[in-house]
């Protein structure tokens, strides 16, 4: 087959680290390549060297024959380089059609053709399949939706390369499937696919071939079908992981969190419970009320009816605040918007949940809020230079841990995590399991919510899921299996 | 001599203030005598007492451009109740302060309402309390304040330049500097202005934090309204009017960023004596309040832009720092 894309010798450095380190790959036409490797392997710098967002210090890049040294990003697009980042680059209350010839002249100089614009757009949305009035407003779609536009909005113009960036991170599980299809379309018509995501799975199931990057430098490509899982994480991070999910001892105890016919926002209603030294996995579709459960747990929504009883006293709680007065402390899904004070250092984030508790007259104990701080960048192994370094310079798995010792910092029992280990490589996904096996090992308790079925099935001791709003099931540890729970989600 | 640099960077408002200050001294005689300088410090009492409230305000993400009228419509209320009414002075100063409370906690309610952002209620507001103050007032200016009242702004101890107003200025500052570094109320005042639903799953009552703010901008707005009138002597519709823009501006050049979340208390204080001692340079130079308000204008939006500059400077720098450990 003909090699649509080449990557050769790319060399790519920053002031004292080797990004890139004498890279070469290639994309033959109308294959699905998968990218992979760990957070800081070079993926995203790889990328955006082909994409013409940066320039390599050394290296050229082949598309379609054509070698360039130097590329912007108006020359990749032009030659044919398309790309869907993962988070999405839509303007809402612009329509599906205007997104996509976004920054494109359709038609006069001065007046845009919005017949032709329609027509165009339709004509694309039938390539890939897809049935949707492209007059809709963006702001109206859903994420999947929304990432149809984007993908639409790259392959407009004579796309040879379509670049996707986690495409599966940012829409929910159901939704994948549908994705997927899109993208085989895509290869059907002769479009080569770079395919980059955590989710190894996903890889077997729809790539032709992968390659694997570590430490900025080139590590192998191989076909799918030739590969385990196993190598793939050998070659991921260099070396054996022994297990995936680490074993614990404890056996679950006597109930800490009892939920009773709570109700609120149209169709929830939920019931059940959680024990002392326990992982309750919760498991569901987006949309199934899993966030929502957890708002409400943690006092953040306010619930129509029902009754959440936390160590057999009925919580009644206005705002999150009271919440974490009951013991309740939430790990929120989305790190840096509900977790983190970014732009605040370590020893600023790490008390701030145990203020009140460690202030005597309104006046704060920093000798203890920085004892608190000290513990917790050693007990979770927090990596850092020092504790005065701001959160937003430290990894994603870092931020996590800060998120997770500001919570145990207030002392709460009850750990609610929502997706703890989306968007963290996997050797920090190892840390943060082993970090939750601890917490359960010195009597915590925990409800974690995971789009991640083997994340569930590793770590859970018992599983509910949900669906519309309600439990549709509950799996004990000898009923685990990903075909139940994927039953049970879906509503069968 | 990083070290230097960093500190100048670091309170470069009061780094600013000593350049402005040496100028002045040698380009004027009387600039650098101690009654010249607690005249300054008088002048610009009221307005830094209000600048604690404000600041806060920004602290914790807010923008308030009301101050300027809701002193003036408080000075208009206390001046009316002194001469109109037989209210006690002391009850009169009370009730003026409560008032100016209330108008603070006004523009909260207003704000979880409408579910609108401070800057807007306040532009709001600020309209309705100028055309409240000129309607009470009937435009005209209410003099003939007793004089046990006028101590307030112009009674002295020690030096015959140190009036009260300065004094409560200084304790006022101590106060805030106080609360801000070392209480758990003025973490949480960061915690809004860094992330505010990050603060608000945190436990903080994130309701509760905005009303305590607004209510103690409100404070610092009533006694700098009281100190103000007591001062001129006098009260009138216009009196405060444009306190909002250098109260702005002096937080601003003291280092509070627009988008919140960072500040320090005594930086704002230079930012406004910067802002008081232009005024008063360009007074001295024959330049009359007109070509003041363009001066104004112009360091306002410098600051702002410098503000801006920094945020991405510091985000580029982040993302760079990133991408080397990532690498």
């Amino acid at each position: 087959m003909a090699k649509v894309l080449e990557v050769k010798n790319i060399t790519k450095t920053y002031p004292g680290v080797v990004a890139l380190d004498d890279v070469s790959f290639d994309v033959e036409k109308g294959e699905i390549l998968a990218l992979i490797g760990e957070n800081g392997a070079g993926k995203s710098t790889v990328i955006k060297s082909i994409a013409g967002a940066i320039t390599p210090d050394r290296g050229t890049i082949v598309i379609d024959g054509k070698a360039y040294e130097k590329l912007t990003p108006a020359m990749a697009k032009e030659a044919g380089i398309g790309v869907v980042y993962q988070e999405l680059n839509l303007v809402p209350s612009l329509s599906i059609m205007e997104n996509i010839f976004l920054g494109d002249k359709v038609g006069g100089k001065l007046m845009p053709d919005f017949r032709q614009m329609r027509r165009r757009s339709e004509e694309i949305m039938a390539d890939l399949g897809v049935k949707i009035d492209v007059s809709t407003q963006v702001q109206m779609l859903s994420t999947a939706q929304m990432q149809i536009v984007e993908i639409a909005k790259a392959v407009v113009k004579n796309c040879k390369v379509l670049i996707m960036d986690e495409p599966s991170a940012s829409i929910p599980m159901a939704e994948v499937e549908n994705m997927f299809r899109i993208v085989r379309r895509l290869k059907e018509k002769g479009v080569s696919i770079i395919y980059i995501s955590h989710r190894l799975e996903e890889l077997f199931e729809l790539c032709d071939r992968v390659t694997v990057f570590r430490d900025g430098k080139y590590v192998i490509t191989k076909k799918v079908s030739e590969i385990t899982k196993k190598d793939l994480i050998r070659y991921m991070i260099g070396r054996e992981l022994t297990e995936k999910f680490p074993e614990r001892s404890v056996k679950p105890g006597e109930p800490v969190l009892e939920v009773r016919d709570l109700t609120g926002n149209g169709d929830f209603h939920i019931n059940l419970e959680l024990h002392k030294g326990e992982i309750l996995g919760l498991a569901g579709l987006v949309g199934a009320g899993r966030t929502e459960l957890a708002k409400m747990l943690c006092g953040d929504v306010k619930p129509e009816s029902g009754q959440i009883i936390v160590k057999g006293r009925p919580m009644k709680a206005v705002s999150a605040a009271d919440g974490v007065a009951a013991g309740i402390g939430l790990v929120p899904e989305d790190r840096k918007l509900e977790g983190v004070f970014l732009e605040y250092t370590i020893e600023w984030n790490i008390p701030i949940m145990s203020m009140k508790r460690i202030s005597h007259m309104g006046i704060v104990n920093f000798k203890e809020a920085d004892r608190l701080t000290d513990y917790y960048v050693d007990t979770l192994g927090i990596k850092t230079p020092s504790v005065k370094q701001e959160v937003r310079n430290l990894s994603g798995g870092n931020q996590q841990k800060v998120v997770v010792a500001k919570v145990l910092a207030a002392d709460n029992d009850i750990l609610i995590f929502d997706e703890p280990t989306r968007g963290i490589d996997v050797g920090a996904k190892q840390e943060i399991y082993k970090l939750m096996n601890n917490l359960v090992e010195s009597g915590k308790s925990i409800l974690m919510i995971s789009s991640e079925m083997e994340e569930l099935l590793g770590m859970s001791d018992r599983i509910v899921v949900l669906y519309e709003g309600k439990v549709s099931g509950s799996l004990a540890k000898e009923e685990f299996s990903q075909d139940r729970v994927l039953e049970l989600a879906s509503g069968m | 001599m990083s070290k230097v640099i960093d500190f100048c960077r670091r309170n470069l408002a009061w780094v600013l203030l000593f350049v402005i200050c040496v100028v002045f001294t040698f380009t004027s005689n009387n600039f650098l005598t101690l009654s010249n300088l607690l005249n300054i410090l008088n002048q610009n009492a009221y307005i830094i007492i209000c600048t604690y409230g404000i600041a806060l305000i920004m602290m914790s993400g807010g923008l308030d451009m009301a101050v300027g009228y809701q002193m003036s419509i408080c000075g208009v209320l206390c001046a009316m109740m002194l001469t109109g009414t037989g209210i006690p002075m002391p009850l009169v100063v009370i009730i003026t302060i409560v008032v100016s409370v209330g108008f603070g906690a006004l523009g909260t309610l207003l704000e979880q309402l409408l579910q609108l952002p401070r800057i807007f209620v306040s532009i709001g507001l600020s309209t309705v309390y100028q055309g409240v103050a000129y309607v009470i007032t009937n435009s005209k200016t209410i003099s003939g304040l007793p004089d046990s009242f006028k101590v307030i702004g112009q009674g002295t101890v020690l030096h015959p330049s140190l009036t009260y107003a300065t004094i409560l200025m200084v304790i006022g500052g101590i106060v805030m500097s106080f609360v801000m570094d070392r209480t758990y109320f003025g973490r949480y005042v960061f915690a809004l202005g860094g992330n505010e639903a990050a603060a608000r799953l945190a436990g903080i009552n994130v309701k509760r934090m905005k009303y305590a703010i607004g209510c103690v901008a409100g404070f610092f707005c009533g006694i700098g309204a009281v100190i103000l009138t007591s001062r001129v002597g006098a009260a009138a519709a216009g009196t405060a009017a444009g306190t909002e823009i250098t109260v702005l501006t002096g937080v601003l050049v003291g280092g509070v960023s627009v988008r919140g979340g960072d500040g320090k208390i005594a930086n704002c204080i230079a930012g406004v004596l910067i802002m008081g001692l232009l005024a008063n340079g360009m007074q001295l130079a024959g330049l009359n309040t007109y070509y003041q308000y363009v001066a104004k204008g112009a360091i306002m939006l410098l600051v702002m832009w410098f503000d801006a500059f920094q945020i991405k400077r510091r985000a580029i720098a982040a993302n760079k720092r990133k991408e080397e450990r990532a690498a």
